[in-house]
């Protein structure tokens, strides 16, 4: 639609001027990544693989750091579920279960894949970070995660900011912790109960400081953003509730779901 | 740089702020690296891992590029001793199906793999048996 008002003008000027070339979605142009892209992610695949395999656990939460959101407080973007998969031969993979949004689209879906390609990324750290449930949550965790319950709770329609407790959209690590609550309570069976249960146990989303010329680009040059799920006086108070990598770490440390964040780099 | 769209995480640095230095991919989207076209030494090799792909920093040429429906079969020769070996990469056209003949391939190794690139473009990942472990992608929902 061609802005026709000065002031959605402006507006589409300043976001074009802050944040560069602004497209209707990601692109899914295939583009050789470089090879040191790809030494890096497998190399940290491999790290993260030999650590989990060594920690005796059978189901962590897995994050990884794609963008910089070091303006924020926050350092890791995504994050999903690492768990052990048993093979066919007896023995076991480690796959990792999240959920991904599709080139920019307003849309994601759920997806069981390899560390490598967990971090087959331009990411902006080469870290990742891992938090182990208790053993009664690895367990209730990861019989969910090998069941239909894995992505029972999830819901296509996609905002990369969407509310914390909203059922308009579902971004993936919103996913994660309602998935987490079905896993672990047998009333966590709609998105709605399942948000209870978190609120229940002390989940504090991270509120992003967003104003208004900024939500306004977001939304007009991204298929994946959405504010109109955000309850009226947060959003024209500029306060974007919404699930982070960080913050679901800090809460699954405070009320003794997991343990401490422990990262993992490249030496 | 990653012609990727800025998101609104990204956009919502400060509006008047000057553009980041990098643009990188959205924090949950499906990646395009991730469709890394993987490949095999084709069968006939007498050891798993030819003495050309085993050492990072050893430089082949690209003799023969053959593209069918499979994938592409590459026919590269080292540089060092005129060994000839033939890499089968699966899928289509876009790792090396555009490569010329004549074209200047590195290696390097890590511990999952082999890593063939052009020009610092990575063009096929030829994984051993811990990669093919942390190699998997498989979409459940639609």
């Amino acid at each position: 639609m061609k802005p026709t008002r000065n002031s959605v003008a402006l507006a589409c000027a300043v976001f074009l001027l802050a944040a560069g070339p602004a497209h209707a979605g990601r692109s899914c142009e295939a583009k050789r990544p470089s090879a040191q892209t790809i030494e890096k992610g497998m190399n940290l695949a491999e790290r993260t693989w030999k650590e989990l395999e060594a920690s005796g656990n059978r189901v962590v939460i897995l994050a990884r750091a794609v963008q910089d959101l070091s303006k924020y407080g926050l350092r890791y973007s995504h994050i999903g579920f690492a768990y052990r998969q048993p093979a066919a031969n007896g023995e076991h993979v480690w796959r990792v279960l999240h959920k991904l949004n599709h080139c920019g689209t307003a849309e994601a879906a759920i997806y069981r894949q390899g560390l490598g390609e967990f971090f087959l990324d331009d990411l902006w750290h080469y870290e990742a970070a891992y938090a182990v449930p208790s053993r009664e949550v690895q367990e209730k965790l990861l019989a969910a995660l090998l069941d239909e319950r894995a992505v029972r709770l999830h819901h296509k329609p996609y905002s990369i900011v969407s509310y914390a407790w909203g059922r308009k959209y579902q971004q993936s690590n919103q996913w994660a912790i309602e998935t987490l609550a079905s896993a672990m309570s047998s009333t966590a069976v709609t998105r709605a109960q399942a948000q209870a249960w978190l609120q229940l146990h002390g989940y504090q989303p991270t509120t992003l400081r967003i104003g208004p010329l900024t939500r306004l680009g977001g939304r007009l040059g991204s298929a994946n953003v959405a504010f109109d799920d955000h309850p009226s006086e947060k959003r024209f108070s500029d306060r974007i509730e919404t699930v982070t990598a960080d913050s679901v770490f800090a809460w699954l440390e405070r009320s003794g779901l997991a343990g401490p964040k422990m990262a993992i780099g490249l030496r | 740089m990653k012609t990727c769209l800025v998101t609104l995480l990204a956009c919502a640095s400060l509006a008047f702020s000057a553009a980041p230095a990098r643009a990188h991919s959205e924090a949950s989207a499906l990646s395009a690296v991730s469709a890394l076209p993987v490949a095999s030494v084709v069968a006939g090799a007498s050891v798993a891992v030819p003495a050309a792909l085993a050492v990072s920093g050893a430089v082949l040429v690209v003799k023969a590029v053959e593209v069918s429906a499979h994938g592409t079969l590459l026919i590269l020769e080292s540089a060092s001793d005129g060994a000839r070996i033939s890499i089968d990469i699966a899928g289509s056209g876009l790792a090396a199906g555009s490569l010329a003949v004549g074209t200047t391939v590195t290696v390097s190794v890590i511990g999952s793999g082999v890593v063939l690139s052009a020009a610092g473009e990575a063009i096929a990942f030829l994984p051993n048996a811990l990669g093919k472990a942390l190699l998997s992608n498989e979409r459940l929902t639609y």
